[in-house]
C-alpha cells in the first residue's frame, strides 16, 4: 500500500460541477442519484476502486467520510461519501448497488484504507460482501453470529451463541513452543488503559509491540437501529447523547439536528443558533478536560494530581451545562429547530457564572502546562512516540484533534459552517508534531479557543432584545420528509468530525439512519502508530486518541 | 569516629536483667526483633490505609476517608478485617511453592533490613538490634533481595501480565542498585568504616556555623550531589514514581501483583510499604545523621520517624507529581546516566579525602 499521493492531474481545490465530474467519470457513471447534500453517482459493483480512484486523485476528492449501506426492496446499495480535506463542502456521493441474492461488491481499501473497517461494519450489520477486502471479518459483532442484523431478512428470535476462543498469535501458530520468541497478550476488554471495553490483541517482541489488532463491538448497543425505530421530531434526540458520553452531548445532538434540520428543510432561529453554539462549546470544553485527565492517567500513573485538577475543571463546566439545560451528561436538550428552553432565569446569574468560568480557565491551563506538558519526563514520554504522519491521517480519515494534531487543517466549524461559528471570532488550532504530545497540545488549545467562542456568545446573549429570544421554529408536530431523499451531514464533534446519514422513506421515521463516528476512524489508525513502539507507547497513543468506546461501537 | 557507640537494645536487655547466657541471649534478641517489628508494622500499618489515603487526597484536591472515626482513623482496622476476611483466589496453573512464598520474602526481606538500623533513643532505650561491621553492605544486600521475590511472583503467577512485571523489576533493580551501592561508598569514604553507628557517628560533628545555629556535617550537605544521585536511585530502588514501572496500573494492570488477592496482596503491600520505609531509613542513616537530631538524644527516635516519613511523604509528593519513565527510558538513564555519575563521584570522592587526609 502506497501512501504517496501520486501527482494529481488537477490540485483538488478547484471545484467542479457535478456535470464536470460526471464527464471526468465518463462510462463509469451508470444513472445519477443525487442527495441532498451531494451529487450522487450511481456505478458497477466492480469499478469502485477505479472510480474512487480516478475521485480521489484527479479530482482531489482525498476524504471518505463514511461508508454506509443499506438493504432495498430489490437491491443493496453501499455509498461512499467522499469530501475534500481542504474544503468539506464539496462532496460527491458514490453509490454502488448490489445484487440482491448474490450482494458482492468490490472494496474500496486499496485506495482508502480508511474503507477497511467501515466496509467490514457494512458486511457484518447488512450482509454486503466486500470483493478484494484484505480482512473481510465481522466487525461489532461476534465472530459466529448468524445473520445479519439490519438485512431485511433477519430472524431477531434466533437464538445466537457467542463462543468465547482462545485467541490466536497471529504471527506464529504455536505461541505456547519453547522456540517463540514472540508474546501474545490481550490487553482488555478490561484493562485501566482502554478507557472502556476495547479490546487490543497484542503481539510482544519483549516489551515491544510487534502487531496490534483493536477489537471492538463490546458496547455495541444497535444505536442506528434504534433510531430508526424513532420518529424524527422528538424521538431520535435522546440517543445522540449516548454516543459520545464524555459529556460531548450537545455536540452530538447537533449532529443529528443538523443533518434532520436539512433534510426537512428547517431554519432555525439565530438566537438559538448563539444558544447552541455555546452549549456545544461548553461540552467540548468537558469533552477534552476529560481527554486530558485520563492522558495524564496513562503517562503517569493512578494517583496523579492532574487527573483529579482536569476533572475538578471538567466539574464546573458541568455545572454550567446542567443549569443551561438540567441534565449533567444526557442533556437532551437540542429540539429539531431550537433548544428545549431558554437560557435558565436569573440570566445575571448564569452569565456571571459562566464569566467566573471563563475568568478561571486560563489558571487552570497553566497550570496543567506547568505540571504535565513542560515536564521533562512527560515530554520524554510523548515527544515523537505514536506518530501518526499527515498523509496516513487523511488515508485514515482521522479528523478532530488526531487530524489537527498531524498537521491537517481540518475544522468542520469553519470549513463547513452551522450555527454561529462563522460570526465568530476564533482559530482552528493545528499543530505539526503528528505525536502523542502534538495531539494533547491540540486539545489544550482548542479549550482556550473554546473558551473565545462562549465568550463571545455570552455577549451576544446578554444583548439580545428581550423581544426577538426565539429559541424554537415553527416545525410540523410530525416530520415526514419526502420519499427518496438522502441526506449526510457532519458537525465538529468533541472528536471529530460526527456525521449522520438519513434516508427517508416518506414516514416519520428514518428508513436508514447511519452514524458516522470520529472514533471509528480515529482508533483504525492506531496499529499505524503503535507498531514497534513500547508497550507504555501504545498505551499513550490510545489515550492520546481519545476515544469513546460508546461512539465506537455504537 | 565521633562518640563511642550507645548500648544496643538486647545488650541493655540482658544487662538489666541479668540474663548473660546464650539462651538470654536468644531471648532478648527476639525481643528487641519483635519490638522493631512492631514499630515498622505500626508503621506500614497508619500508612497503607490511611496516611497514603490522606496524602494523595491532599495533594490532588479531595478528603479521602473521612467517615469512620476521628480524621477517618478508623479505616485502619476496618481495612485489616476487611482485606484478611477476602477470598484467596488461587489461580490455575499458578506454580505453588513458588507462588506462595514470593509474598513472604518481600516483607520479610525489608524487615531484615531494619535488624542493622539504628533508630535513636526513647529515654534510656537504644533502638538498635545489632551492629555489625559489615552493616551498610549488609542493609544493601537485604534490600535487594526484594527482587528475588518479585521474579518469584511474576513467573509463577502464570499470567503475561505479572511476567512483563517481573521482568521489568529485575531490569529495574540491576540498573539501579549499582549506582544505589557506588553513591554508598563514597560515603564510607568519608566515614571510613561500614558499620552503622561509624557512618551516623562521622556524622555529628559540626559542618560550619552560620548565626549561632550549627549545621551538622551529614552527609547530605556535605556531598549533596550524592545525596540527589543516591535519593533517585532510592526511587528506583523502592519503586515509585517515576520509576513505578514493575508495576505499572495503567500499562501492566499491576505488574507482578496481579494476581494476587487477600492475604497475599496484603503482604505484598506490606513489603511495599516497609520497604519504603527501609529505604527512609537507609537514607537517613547514610545521608542524613541517622537519628539525629536537635535537643537531647533520649528524645532522637521522634527525628527517625520524621526522617523516614518525610521520605515517604516525598515518595508520595512524586506520586501525584511526576509521570512515569517508560522501561527503556528507565535502563538508558540507569546505565548511561547514573551508573556513570555515581563512578564519577566515587572517585572525586576519594581523590579529595586523599589529599586532604
Amino acid at each position: 500500500m502506497s501512501l504517496e499521493r501520486p501527482d494529481s492531474v488537477d490540485d483538488g481545490a478547484v471545484e467542479r460541477t457535478p456535470d464536470e465530474l460526471e464527464a471526468l467519470l465518463g462510462d463509469l457513471v451508470v444513472d445519477r442519484d443525487d442527495h441532498l447534500n451531494a451529487p450522487g453517482f450511481v456505478i458497477r459493483p466492480d469499478t469502485v476502486q477505479e472510480t474512487l480512484s480516478i475521485l480521489k486523485e484527479q479530482a482531489g476528492y482525498d476524504h471518505l467520510s463514511v461508508v454506509s449501506a443499506q438493504e432495498y426492496e430489490n437491491r443493496y446499495e453501499s455509498i461512499y461519501h467522499l469530501k475534500k480535506f481542504d474544503d468539506p463542502t464539496q462532496e460527491v456521493s458514490v453509490v454502488v448497488p448490489a445484487d440482491k441474492d448474490n450482494p458482492v461488491s468490490e472494496s474500496a481499501e486499496p485506495v482508502f484504507r480508511t474503507a477497511d473497517w467501515h466496509e467490514r461494519e457494512a458486511y457484518d450489520l447488512i450482509g454486503i460482501e466486500y470483493d478484494d477486502h484484505p480482512d473481510l471479518r465481522r466487525i461489532l459483532l461476534p465472530e459466529t453470529w448468524q445473520g445479519h442484523p439490519l438485512s431485511m431478512d433477519y430472524d431477531k428470535d434466533r437464538p445466537q451463541i457467542a463462543t468465547l476462543p482462545e485467541h490466536a498469535n497471529p504471527l506464529q501458530e504455536h505461541h505456547k513452543d519453547a522456540e517463540s520468541d514472540t508474546m501474545f497478550l490481550n490487553i482488555g476488554p478490561h484493562h485501566p488503559a482502554t478507557h472502556g471495553v476495547l479490546h487490543l490483541k497484542t503481539t510482544l517482541d519483549g516489551e515491544q509491540v510487534i502487531d496490534v489488532e483493536p477489537d471492538i463491538g463490546y458496547l455495541h448497543r444497535s444505536e442506528e437501529q434504534m433510531a430508526q425505530n424513532g420518529t424524527y421530531r422528538h424521538q431520535i434526540m435522546p440517543y445522540p447523547d449516548r454516543w459520545d458520553y464524555i459529556s460531548a452531548g450537545l455536540l452530538n445532538e447537533w449532529a443529528y439536528a443538523r443533518a434532520a434540520e436539512d433534510l426537512a428543510d428547517i431554519e432555525v432561529p439565530e438566537y438559538a443558533q448563539v444558544i447552541r453554539t455555546m452549549g456545544a462549546e461548553m461540552c467540548r470544553i468537558a469533552a477534552h478536560m476529560l481527554a486530558l485527565a485520563t492522558f495524564a492517567l496513562d503517562i503517569n500513573g493512578d494517583f496523579t494530581a492532574t487527573f483529579m485538577y482536569a476533572i475538578n475543571d471538567r466539574e464546573r463546566v458541568q455545572n454550567l451545562l446542567e443549569d443551561l439545560t438540567g441534565q449533567r451528561l444526557m442533556f437532551n436538550y437540542f429540539r429539531l429547530g431550537g433548544v428545549v428552553w431558554d437560557l435558565p432565569e436569573p440570566r445575571e446569574e448564569f452569565f456571571s457564572k459562566t464569566r467566573d468560568f471563563l475568568d478561571q480557565l486560563p489558571e487552570s491551563i497553566e497550570e496543567y502546562h506547568n505540571l504535565i506538558t513542560s515536564n521533562e519526563i512527560f515530554q520524554m514520554r510523548t515527544i515523537d512516540t505514536g506518530v501518526l504522519p499527515p498523509e496516513v491521517a487523511k488515508n485514515y480519515g482521522a479528523t478532530g484533534p488526531v487530524a489537527r494534531g498531524s498537521g491537517v487543517d481540518y475544522d468542520l466549524r469553519r470549513d463547513d459552517p452551522y450555527g454561529y461559528y462563522d460570526e465568530l471570532d476564533w482559530d482552528v488550532i493545528t499543530e505539526d508534531g503528528c505525536d502523542n504530545f502534538s495531539r494533547l497540545l491540540v486539545r489544550m488549545r482548542e479549550v482556550e479557543e473554546s473558551a473565545k467562542i462562549i465568550e463571545q456568545c455570552v455577549d451576544l446573549l446578554e444583548d439580545w432584545p428581550e423581544d426577538e429570544r426565539n429559541i424554537q421554529a415553527n416545525v410540523p408536530r410530525t416530520l415526514r420528509p419526502d420519499d427518496d431523499t438522502e441526506i449526510y451531514r457532519a458537525v465538529e464533534g468533541a472528536k471529530g468530525e460526527l456525521g449522520i446519514y438519513i434516508r427517508a422513506d416518506g414516514t416519520d421515521k428514518p428508513a436508514r439512519f447511519k452514524i458516522r463516528s470520529p472514533c471509528f476512524s480515529n482508533l483504525q489508525t492506531l496499529p499505524e502508530m503503535a507498531n514497534g513502539e513500547y508497550i507504555p507507547d501504545v498505551v499513550a497513543a490510545l489515550g492520546s486518541l481519545d476515544i469513546v468506546l460508546g461512539e465506537v461501537d455504537r | 569516629m565521633g562518640t563511642a557507640p550507645a548500648q544496643l537494645f538486647p545488650e541493655f536487655l540482658v544487662d538489666t536483667f541479668g540474663i548473660d547466657s546464650i539462651l538470654g541471649d536468644v531471648v532478648a534478641s527476639l525481643i528487641g526483633a519483635a519490638l522493631v517489628a512492631n514499630i515498622i508494622l505500626a508503621f506500614s500499618g497508619v500508612a497503607g490505609p490511611w496516611a497514603k489515603r490522606k496524602i494523595t487526597a491532599a495533594f490532588t484536591d479531595r478528603i479521602a476517608v473521612d467517615r469512620i472515626g476521628p480524621y477517618g482513623l478508623l479505616i485502619i482496622p476496618a481495612a485489616a478485617v476487611q482485606l484478611l476476611a477476602k477470598e484467596l483466589i488461587i489461580p490455575e496453573g499458578v506454580d505453588r511453592p513458588t507462588w506462595d512464598i514470593a509474598p513472604i520474602i518481600l516483607p520479610a526481606s525489608a524487615m531484615l533490613g531494619f535488624s542493622v538500623i539504628p533508630m535513636g533513643h526513647i529515654g534510656p532505650l537504644n533502638i538498635h538490634l545489632a551492629d555489625p561491621e559489615v552493616g551498610l553492605a549488609l542493609v544493601f544486600a537485604f534490600a535487594s533481595i526484594a527482587s528475588v521475590s518479585l521474579v518469584m511472583a511474576g513467573y509463577a503467577s502464570n499470567n503475561k501480565y505479572s511476567l512483563l512485571g517481573g521482568l521489568r523489576a529485575v531490569a529495574q533493580n540491576l540498573a539501579y542498585e549499582i549506582p544505589l551501592i557506588v553513591t554508598a561508598m563514597s560515603v564510607v569514604i568519608f566515614a571510613g568504616t561500614l558499620q552503622i553507628s561509624g557512618v551516623v557517628g562521622a556524622q555529628t560533628e559540626t559542618l560550619v556555623t552560620i548565626a549561632g545555629v550549627s549545621i551538622p556535617a551529614w552527609f547530605a550537605f556535605v556531598n549533596p550531589f550524592a545525596f540527589v544521585l543516591f535519593l533517585t536511585a532510592n526511587m528506583a530502588e523502592i519503586g515509585r514514581n517515576p520509576f513505578d514501572i514493575p508495576e505499572a496500573p495503567t500499562e501492566i494492570v499491576a505488574g507482578y501483583q496481579t494476581e494476587y488477592s487477600s492475604a497475599y496482596f496484603v503482604l505484598f503491600y506490606l513489603g511495599e510499604f516497609v520497604h519504603i520505609f527501609l529505604g527512609g531509613a537507609i537514607l537517613s542513616v547514610v545521608f542524613l545523621g541517622g537519628a539525629s537530631g536537635p535537643g537531647p538524644e533520649s528524645i532522637s527516635f521522634i527525628w527517625f520517624v520524621v526522617k523516614v516519613w518525610g521520605f515517604f511523604l516525598f515518595t508520595q509528593w512524586a506520586r501525584a507529581a511526576i509521570p512515569r519513565v517508560r522501561i527503556d527510558q528507565l535502563i538508558e538513564i540507569g546505565w548511561k546516566g547514573m551508573l556513570v555519575l555515581s563512578f564519577a563521584n566515587l572517585v572525586l570522592t576519594a581523590v579529595i579525602v586523599g589529599v586532604i587526609a
